[in-house]
């Protein structure tokens, strides 16, 4: 094994052969977990993290699922070789041992929210820790007062599950019987849970041992010269990557309704500020922490950056410390996104951490739009929102049982430029989501399903459209009565944002018929709308929950969509003809387009648009385009000034990129309803319009009482420069 | 032992046709055609070369022919390509968009690993069938078998007449638990019988008897679109092969390894989907078996792929589930695993300056650049040249010269140059990356498993195997390797020697919580279960085995709210409480030697998920011999080891089937036809009875 190396005794060749080895160890460990897990969250729907941490807590190596887990990991190291009791001091060493395992999941220490348990251990190599090994699943039920540790009634997190800020399950390899009886008597599920614990064990014993054969190989000094070399080049990646995009600020603005207690509508918002090779994040503007479950700690925000920055930025490199070292955050303290103790947070996941991933990655979005290599990579927002449906009670099979339905990860994609947004797409801030068959979770649990489907007109209108979102209607199998637990946000906010003129995919749509079955089969029946957070509720077999996801976001204007492309979605049922005709501008009769008639409508959809409009101002030819905004709008130069002007020719700003001024606008509280898009009493849209060509340039959603922002900033002075 | 007949192994790939016979002395030969569009003619073309080699007619030939196995990728491409039969799915209503939902897991399905964190990727392949193409049935049965709505026979019929008019030459019907109840899949067969009577049609629960509507659906699809394209072009084969004098059926081989007439598998073609790296594996156990060697990693480096299958004492690991394009599958198969890696694979220096290999691959065209068909990229075959494995002037025995200046050049320029090394020293990192690659994957398959590599024997085939296998079993701290004589048609080899076996399973979901034990209802649903599938199992293999069946039952396990199941093997066709306790022993033992005994965890209880019933008809396989020739020494060349910067004078020797005992110090290079095989410095290489090359590495 020779080959030139560089000072620290370390080639290239030997550098990629670890460094392969120590991703593929990640992946060993996630093989392991879903071997032995117990919960379906686990194996079916990939809910949980494996990950290799440096002795300072610095992520090595992630796994591909959930990425917002990886600085919580990285945070729960650190806490342990800080905390007193067992970091080294007054020369005594270090109270942590070859084969300890530390288990944590308090959200004020590091944490997620509760159900995310996480056990790590140190890996020693020549009496030194070389490494941490981390692993981490939701787990459905930790205790507190309501079943599956999520309460709408929590007004603090004493109420919620039971927290565990850092104990030391194993000690140098004995498994502390004592302390796991302790844990897993909080929960209303000890059998899963003690189960999933085992499974964590396994895993961090797999690592251990992979990563001792790794330094019995190459030898410790050169794993952490590896390690080191890792880290940089993710780094030196992600600061090339941000040096190709546009400098300026990017912001991204999404909403979360109801906190459990009052349907109050929180504003999350990320304003991405990119100069140079630094990329700075700033949530200041968004609302206070809530009274109730959805606030997230600190702790959660981290979790969202990485989980949105990774798959947006980093969608070519190793995913590590050093792709997320350029990035800073800004973020006082008491936001709905940096919840001070004791707040309740026990619903973070899905909600404060779930909005301000959205709003970072449509801020993020924003950015590859204006830059030339990269603008067909931008899209409106995926999966905006995953609602909870959890029932608790006794099963068919007479046992204690709990589920946390992982059917809503098949919320839709957002579209590309260049393609429609994938159906059923599921998050991106996890690369690998799953979802378990009907007939899986009809065979195991007390579930039965009248439809699982995709939901027609949920994809976000656009050129390119959203994907659509799935929709289940379910009631019990095997058993008469049960609890559940429904709640949700974006029923009244539309998440799944579109860009550059695209629509937003549908609201989410919850419904609960009473008396709606009979006999396993579905009959006439007054179907309630239920509110975003209806909580706990009684369901019996004779109910049935029906409820439709998001779509994922448009791209660009739905009346430059393909006739064609429109009639095809009728035909296949993912767009109706109403919406066809309304939105898309499209007529379908007796199954066929009317290609003449649809062109003639959407010549008077764009006269509609520009109603009431100004003339359009021009600066005229003799310009120079030196930068974009997506496809439809241009920034240029011409004696001496920049302009942004449109496509159909019209010139919206002069001498920044604050270009909604310049544009036609319509501000609607109400949508259609081929839109299948409900407004929060306190949100309003308001589309932007070409003077000149009433092309649709974009969609905002805002608050009532202000005003859309200008939502790209360019630095013109680089601009111009370039 | 009595002079048998030949017996001829035939196996199809992308770019050739491989023929592998034995002949009544049991002396083997390998012969290799270009693949025709109309696959039998390669065929037909790869027979002729064999019988001339004896000097015989075809027709003589194919008389004297006393077993003829098949393989094919035929099935496989049609499904990649679309270009399977048009055909309509037929399920529950409310149900119709399982395909394209997919289980959230179709969209990344076709990703690397090094494409996983891009999601502008997903969704690369389309659902098996477009939406427009799936109906929904008014009918619905419950977990429990019961009718919830009963089948709506009028709407059934007019949907069914419906798609009269779209061309459907394929109907799969797939409803949900119809492996419980399927009275509802059966009355719909029926009904598409009446109005689509020229429609080939498969159901789900006898296709892919097992609870999960995508992989069923999607099993029953790929099955319903392969079924006209596969029994077509298979008897056409078997009529050509007749008409030229063949007197014995072609068996196919199938997914799981054994062998099947094509008539049983008419209805059920997707059984013999991958029956290329099937064959392959198939071959190795023969090998194996042959010489005495009954733990072998089968592993075969081809072009652009890394396939490796594990065999443990004498028996193939098998896995439950396929992955293709766009599609999650379940046929019982051998787990032959994958990684994009092979002589094409690429290497690149990525933005950050470090280098890499693979997973993209030049293919074979325009191939590596020292093919000298136009690329430019350095492959693993240019740094196999630039090191001296390769022989510029006997690559394919001479047929296609190897270019060293454009290997240099792409190696130089694209790697070597910006990295500021040496040509050797670039070409020797490439290889070490793309082999530490590989032998990840042989980890993953063994001490995953919980298998320790040490215990196994490498065998060595495709036509890059031989030359990396040195470096591979070095990795692992493996004693050696073994390159079968049939290296470079080793599917081949394994279509003309397997048994029979068919293969099929009955749902049996039983749940014993932790306590408790099985209670004489639930024991008797098994024992069902198991008879039923026994009795399956035989009426199939009846008409194909002239000899006796053996049928070995198993039960999928799992501890109660786990998804993953382990296979344990009952102990006969009676099962009741004595079967219920020794086979939950016999899962706790399994388990864990799989993932520790801290992990075992009886207090959860369990879940017994289904019963498969595998039958084997025993096919007498031929006794192999080998008239081998003496080894001629070739030009002695530099080649470079586990030392970028020191190369060795190595000793070239030149056969086509080395003859027993031959024996030879390394380093040296043997150069085959389509391989050199690499024995290492401090190694030695001797050839046994059979013409195979054993290495030893110096202990």
């Amino acid at each position: 094994m020779s080959e030139a190396t560089d000072a620290a005794g370390l080639g290239a060749v030997h550098f990629e052969v670890i460094r392969n080895r120590l991703v593929a160890i990640t992946e060993e460990m996630r093989i392991a977990l879903q071997s032995v897990s117990g919960s379906p969250t686990v194996t079916e729907a990939s809910d949980f993290f494996t990950g290799l941490f440096q002795p300072d807590g610095s992520v090595v190596s992630m796994g591909f699922q959930v990425a917002y887990h990886a600085p919580v990991c990285s945070q729960f190291v650190q806490h342990i070789t800080k905390r007193s009791s067992f970091a080294a001091r007054d020369g005594a060493p270090a109270a942590i041992r070859d084969g300890d395992m530390f288990l944590g999941n308090d959200p004020y220490v590091a944490a997620l929210h509760q159900n995310d348990v996480q056990l790590v251990g140190p890996i020693f190599a020549d009496g030194e820790i070389i490494m941490w090994a981390g692993v981490e699943a939701h787990e459905t039920d930790v205790g507190g007062m309501d079943f599956a540790s999520w309460s709408p009634r929590a007004r603090e997190v004493f109420q919620e599950g039971m927290r565990v800020p850092c104990v030391k399950l194993v000690d140098r390899g004995e498994l502390r019987e004592d302390v796991l009886e302790m844990i897993v008597t909080a929960s209303r599920l000890p059998g899963p849970l003690g189960l999933d614990i085992r499974a964590f064990m396994a895993t961090l014993t797999v690592a251990r041992a992979r990563v001792a054969e790794l330094v019995a190989r190459y030898g410790a000094a050169a794993l952490k010269e590896a390690i080191r070399r890792m880290i940089a080049s993710s780094e030196q990646k992600m600061r090339a990557r941000l040096a190709e995009l546009p400098d300026g600020e990017f912001h991204g603005l999404d909403f979360l309704e109801h906190d459990g207690h009052a349907n109050t509508l929180y504003k999350f918002h990320c304003k991405a500020s990119k100069r140079a090779d630094t990329l700075t994040l700033d949530f200041s503007g968004c609302s206070n922490q809530a009274p109730g479950f959805i606030n997230c700690t600190r702790v959660g925000l981290v979790g969202a950056v990485c989980g949105s920055v990774l798959p947006t930025l980093a969608w070519d490199m190793q995913w590590n410390q050093g792709a997320l070292s350029p990035i800073e955050i800004i973020a006082p303290d008491g936001l709905i996104c940096t919840a001070k103790h004791p707040a309740p947070v026990g619903s973070a996941t899905v909600e404060a951490i779930w909005v301000t991933a959205n709003a970072t990655m449509l801020a993020l979005n924003k950015m590859l739009l204006c830059s030339e290599p990269y603008h067909a990579r931008a899209q409106g927002l995926s999966a905006g929102v995953m609602a909870t449906f959890n029932l608790g009670g006794v099963n068919q099979f007479g046992e204690r049982f709990g589920l946390h339905l992982m059917d809503p990860l098949a919320s839709g994609s957002a579209a590309w430029p260049t393609k429609d947004g994938v159906k059923a797409g599921g998050p991106i801030t996890s690369p690998f989501s799953g979802i378990a068959d009907v007939e899986r979770n009809e065979q195991v649990s007390p579930l039965f399903y009248l439809y699982r489907r995709l939901a027609r007109d949920t994809g976000g209108a656009g050129r390119q459209r959203g994907g659509l979102g799935g929709q289940v209607a379910l009631t019990l199998g095997g058993i008469e009565q049960a609890e559940a637990l429904i709640m949700t946000h974006g029923a009244e906010v539309p998440n799944g944002q579109g860009l550059a003129g695209g629509w937003p995919g549908a609201t989410v749509r919850q419904t609960w018929g009473t008396d709606a079955i009979d006999n396993g089969r579905a009959k006439a029946a007054d179907y309630q709308v239920l509110g975003p957070k209806p909580g706990l509720m009684r369901m019996t077999n004779r109910d049935v929950f029906a409820v439709s996801w998001q779509g994922g976001g448009g791209f660009g204007d739905p009346i430059d969509r393909e006739i064609s492309a429109v009639a095809a979605d009728v035909e296949q049922g993912l767009v109706s003809v109403e919406a066809a005709r309304d939105i898309y501008g499209v007529i379908i009769a007796n199954g066929a387009s009317d290609v003449a008639a649809s062109q003639a409508l959407r010549m008077q959809i764009r006269r509609q648009r520009l109603e009431g409009a100004n003339p359009p101002t021009s600066i005229g030819a003799d310009t120079r385009t030196v930068g974009r905004i997506g496809e439809c709008l241009q920034v240029v130069m011409r004696a001496g000034y920049l302009h942004v002007v449109t496509s159909g020719g019209a010139t919206l700003s002069t001498g920044s990129t604050r270009w909604r001024a310049g544009a036609h606008k319509v501000t609607r509280e109400r949508l259609a309803g081929a839109h299948a898009i409900q407004l929060h009493a306190e949100l309003a849209v308001t589309a932007y319009y070409c003077p000149a060509s009433g092309a649709q340039i974009a969609v905002d959603v805002h608050r009532r009482d202000e005003a859309p922002l200008d939502d790209i900033v360019l630095d013109l002075g680089r601009v111009s420069a370039t | 032992m009595t002079a048998l007949g030949f017996f001829v192994g035939t196996d199809v790939g992308g770019t050739f046709t491989d023929l592998w016979f034995a002949d009544e002395s049991g002396t083997t030969r390998v012969f290799k055609t270009p693949t025709t569009k109309d696959v039998q003619t390669g065929v037909l073309d790869a027979v002729m070369l064999a019988a001339e080699s004896v000097g015989l007619t075809i027709e003589q030939f194919c008389a004297k022919i006393e077993r003829f196995g098949h393989g094919t990728t035929v099935g496989l491409n049609a499904l990649l390509t679309g270009t399977g039969a048009r055909t309509a799915i037929l399920t529950t209503r409310g149900f119709a968009d399982t395909l394209e939902i997919g289980r959230l897991t179709r969209q990344s399905t076709g990703l690397n690993e090094h494409e996983y964190t891009d999601s502008f990727l997903r969704n690369r392949h389309p659902p098996l069938v477009p939406r427009s193409r799936i109906v929904e049935i008014d009918e619905r049965i419950d977990v429990n078998g019961r009718v919830v709505r009963p089948l709506d026979e009028a709407q059934a019929r007019a949907a069914v007449r419906a798609l009269s008019t779209h061309g459907i030459e394929a109907v799969a019907i797939c409803t949900l638990f119809s492996t419980v109840n399927a009275g509802h899949e059966k009355r719909l067969r029926e009904i598409v019988a009446e109005e689509l009577p020229a429609a080939y049609v498969s159901m789900s629960h006898e296709v892919s008897p097992n609870v999960g509507e995508y992989a069923r659906m999607s099993t029953t699809a790929a099955n319903a679109a392969l079924g006209p394209i596969a029994g077509g072009y298979l008897n056409r084969l078997e009529e050509r092969l007749q008409v030229a004098g063949l007197k014995v059926p072609v068996l196919m081989m199938t997914c799981a390894g054994g062998v099947l007439p094509t008539a049983a598998l008419n209805d059920r073609p997707v059984f013999a989907l991958f029956s290329g790296p099937a064959g392959c594996v198939k071959g190795a156990q023969a090998i194996g078996a042959a010489v005495g060697i009954r733990n072998i990693l089968s592993t075969d480096i081809g072009g652009t792929s890394f396939d490796v299958g594990v065999i443990v004492d004498g028996a193939p690991i098998m896995r439950a589930d396929l992955s293709i394009a766009g599609a999650d599958l379940r046929v019982h198969s051998i787990d032959v695993d994958s990684i994009g890696a092979g002589g094409g694979s690429i290497a690149w220096i990525d933005t950050g300056g470090e280098l890499r290999v693979g997973p993209k691959s030049a293919g074979s065209s325009p191939g590596p650049a020292c093919y000298g068909r136009g690329g430019t990229e350095p492959t693993a075959t240019d740094a196999d040249l630039v090191l001296g494995v390769l022989d510029a002037d006997n690559f394919i025995g001479g047929r296609l010269k190897l270019d060293i200046v454009s290997a240099r050049n792409a190696i130089e320029t694209r790697i070597a140059k910006p990295l500021g090394m040496s040509v050797e020293q670039a070409a020797w990192g490439i290889r070490t990356i793309l082999d530490s690659r590989m032998a990840d994957l042989l980890r993953r398959m063994t001490v995953e498993r919980g298998y320790d590599p040490k215990a196994f024997t490498l065998f060595a085939n495709g036509g890059a195997g031989p030359s990396h296998a040195w470096a591979l079993a070095a990795d692992l701290g493996l004693g050696g390797f073994v390159v079968p004589a049939a290296a470079t048609a080793l599917s081949a080899l394994g279509t003309a020697v397997s048994d029979f076996q068919f293969n099929t399973e009955r749902a049996t979901y039983v749940r014993v919580q932790g306590s408790r034990t099985i209670s004489a209802e639930e024991a008797s649903l098994i024992e069902r279960g198991i008879r039923d599938a026994a009795a399956d199992v035989s009426r199939h293999l009846a008409g194909a085995a002239r000899t006796s069946i053996r049928v070995d039952c198993f039960a999928a396990i799992r501890y109660l709210g786990q998804t993953h199941h382990l296979d344990v093997q009952l102990d006969g066709g009676s099962f009741a409480e004595p079967e219920f306790r020794a086979l939950v022993e016999a899962f706790q033992r399994h388990y864990a030697s799989l993932f520790g005994a801290t992990a075992t965890y009886a207090k959860a209880g369990y879940e017994i998920l289904s019963v498969r019933a595998v039958g084997v008809g025993a096919l007498p396989p031929p006794a192999l011999a080998s008239r081998g020739d003496q080894p001629r020494a070739g030009r002695a060349r530099r080649v470079f080891f586990d030392d970028s910067a020191e190369s060795h004078d190595c000793a070239v020797w030149h056969t086509t089937v080395p003859s027993e005992g031959w024996s030879a110090a390394g380093p040296c290079i043997i150069e085959f036809t389509g391989q050199s095989v690499v024995v290492p410095p401090l190694a030695r290489v001797s050839a046994d009875k059979l013409g195979n090359l054993h290495v030893r590495f110096k202990s």
